[in-house]
């Protein structure tokens, strides 16, 4: 079997983890596309020097690098808040415990009746990207954390401490969602 | 185990990440910690919520178009030429075994001298000379962030800027209705001789149309090349000769070339 046609069976099985990947950073169906397309090619022209066993989080850190690339253009194209700027004004920067009482409602009852879907897609777009990715990878991906370190190239550690706060933050902002939406529930 | 110190473990309890002991002490927090036991219960269903939510679907066809896209990737990979400048020799065995074997470097080299010579005689006239440097003016300007000299997606305004910087008159619209917004334009050198260049968006690419004086058949349908991952469309229309280039989809391409 050839290179390119070994390389489709392994990854062609992987695409609506990469189209999802990229939806999540980019937050556009047609940039996600192109970021897809573009990371396949790539992904093939480097796929002599895939050894690993598993190829989907090789293939997703592709996808996530080209995804970045875009996200850096078009900031340069439209002035949009880079990861970093935005990763130091983000609210969990604040300490996890400041937003928790133990006789506040939890998420759960605020949800019940509100459509969760709509709730978790505004929720997750509110959070930059580096906290975005690591709870796309793990809570729809399923990804264990040495995978994830694998796509993101940071180290365990690093995913460890981004996920606590990812989920901190996002917690936070469907709170705030719910109760803006729907005041009677609290 | 201090609240703090389990809050910033809590995420990594519930995804079964943590080691024997430190599992061990987190979980007996949460035993006699009533916020924390809280906040794990809200993690846990944010998860699942999240997990519900499900990936984005991919649009329809995705895959058949990324397919396409490989297979194409593929062609140009096989398509490049072969470092091989002796082949030629391969047909004559006999007479490379008895002349080549003792004059072979020698014989190569001159012959390799002789078709890079008349290569250079030749080719400054050739079409592949010419998508050379269409591809060169393009990747340029991207890498230069210095896509345009005169930015406005106003027609009225690239269309003066033009005269007297070239000494011809290109017809200038925007596009931004059919989704190719004008960005501007800008003088380039192509081919020995200033060209203008008018540069139209697609979603974040940027497209470079260049125009030029050159007797061709308006009627001659556009031809598609590829270079290097780039689509390159040429036309005529009223005695001009018309370079589009882009790495967007050659389908985009012919859209525009139809808008123009």
């Amino acid at each position: 079997m050839s290179s390119a046609s070994r390389f489709e069976r392994l990854a062609l099985p992987h695409l609506e983890a990469a189209f999802n990947l990229a939806f999540w950073l980019a937050r556009s169906k047609p940039d996600a596309e192109d970021i897809v397309q573009e990371a396949y090619v790539r992904a093939l022209r480097g796929f002599d020097g895939f050894r690993g066993e598993d190829i989907k989080p090789w293939l997703l850190a592709i996808v996530r690098n080209v995804a970045y690339r875009w996200l850096s253009n078009r900031k340069r194209a439209h002035n949009i808040i880079s990861l970093d700027e935005s990763l130091a004004g983000s609210t969990a920067s604040e300490s996890l415990a400041d937003h928790i009482a133990s006789d506040e409602p939890s998420v759960e009852q605020l949800l019940v009746g509100a459509v969760e879907r709509d709730y978790v897609l505004r929720g997750l777009a509110e959070l930059p990207p580096a906290f975005r990715e690591v709870i796309v990878l793990r809570e729809i991906e399923g990804l264990a954390y040495r995978e994830i370190a694998d796509v993101t190239g940071t180290p365990i550690g690093t995913v460890m401490s981004r996920l606590a706060r990812g989920r901190s933050e996002l917690r936070t902002v469907l709170k705030k969602l719910i109760e803006k939406d729907e005041p009677n529930a609290v | 185990m201090q609240c703090e110190r389990a809050r910033n473990l809590l995420s990594a309890y519930i995804d079964g990440e943590l080691e024997g002991d430190e599992r061990r002490a987190v979980a007996a927090h949460i035993e006699t910690c009533r916020s924390c036991a809280a906040l794990v219960n809200d993690y846990r269903s944010i998860g699942a919520m999240v997990a519900g939510a499900g990936r984005e679907p991919a649009p329809h066809g995705l895959a058949l178009r990324v397919r396409e896209n490989l297979a194409r990737a593929n062609r140009d990979e096989l398509r490049k030429p072969e470092p091989k400048p002796i082949g030629w020799f391969d047909r004559w065995p006999s007479f490379r075994r008895s002349v080549l074997s003792h004059a072979g470097p020698a014989l190569a080299a001159s012959l390799v001298s002789v078709m890079a010579t008349w290569w250079v005689l030749t080719a400054g006239t050739t079409s592949a000379e010419l998508q050379r440097e269409v591809l060169s003016a393009h990747v340029r300007a991207l890498l230069q962030d210095n896509a345009v000299q005169v930015a406005t997606s106003d027609q009225h305004t690239v269309k003066p800027w033009f005269a007297g910087r070239v000494d011809f008159s290109p017809d200038v619209k925007d596009l931004a209705g059919e989704g190719f917004p004008l960005v501007g334009g800008r003088l380039d050198y192509i081919g020995g001789r200033r060209v203008g260049a008018l540069v139209y968006k697609r979603r974040l690419h940027t497209i470079d149309v260049f125009i030029w004086p050159e007797k061709g058949s308006s009627e001659a349908p556009p031809q598609l090349i590829t270079l290097n991952g780039y689509n390159v469309l040429t036309w005529h229309q009223k005695d001009l000769a018309y370079w589009a280039i882009s790495d967007i989809n050659a389908g985009e391409l012919r859209e525009l070339q139809s808008l123009l």
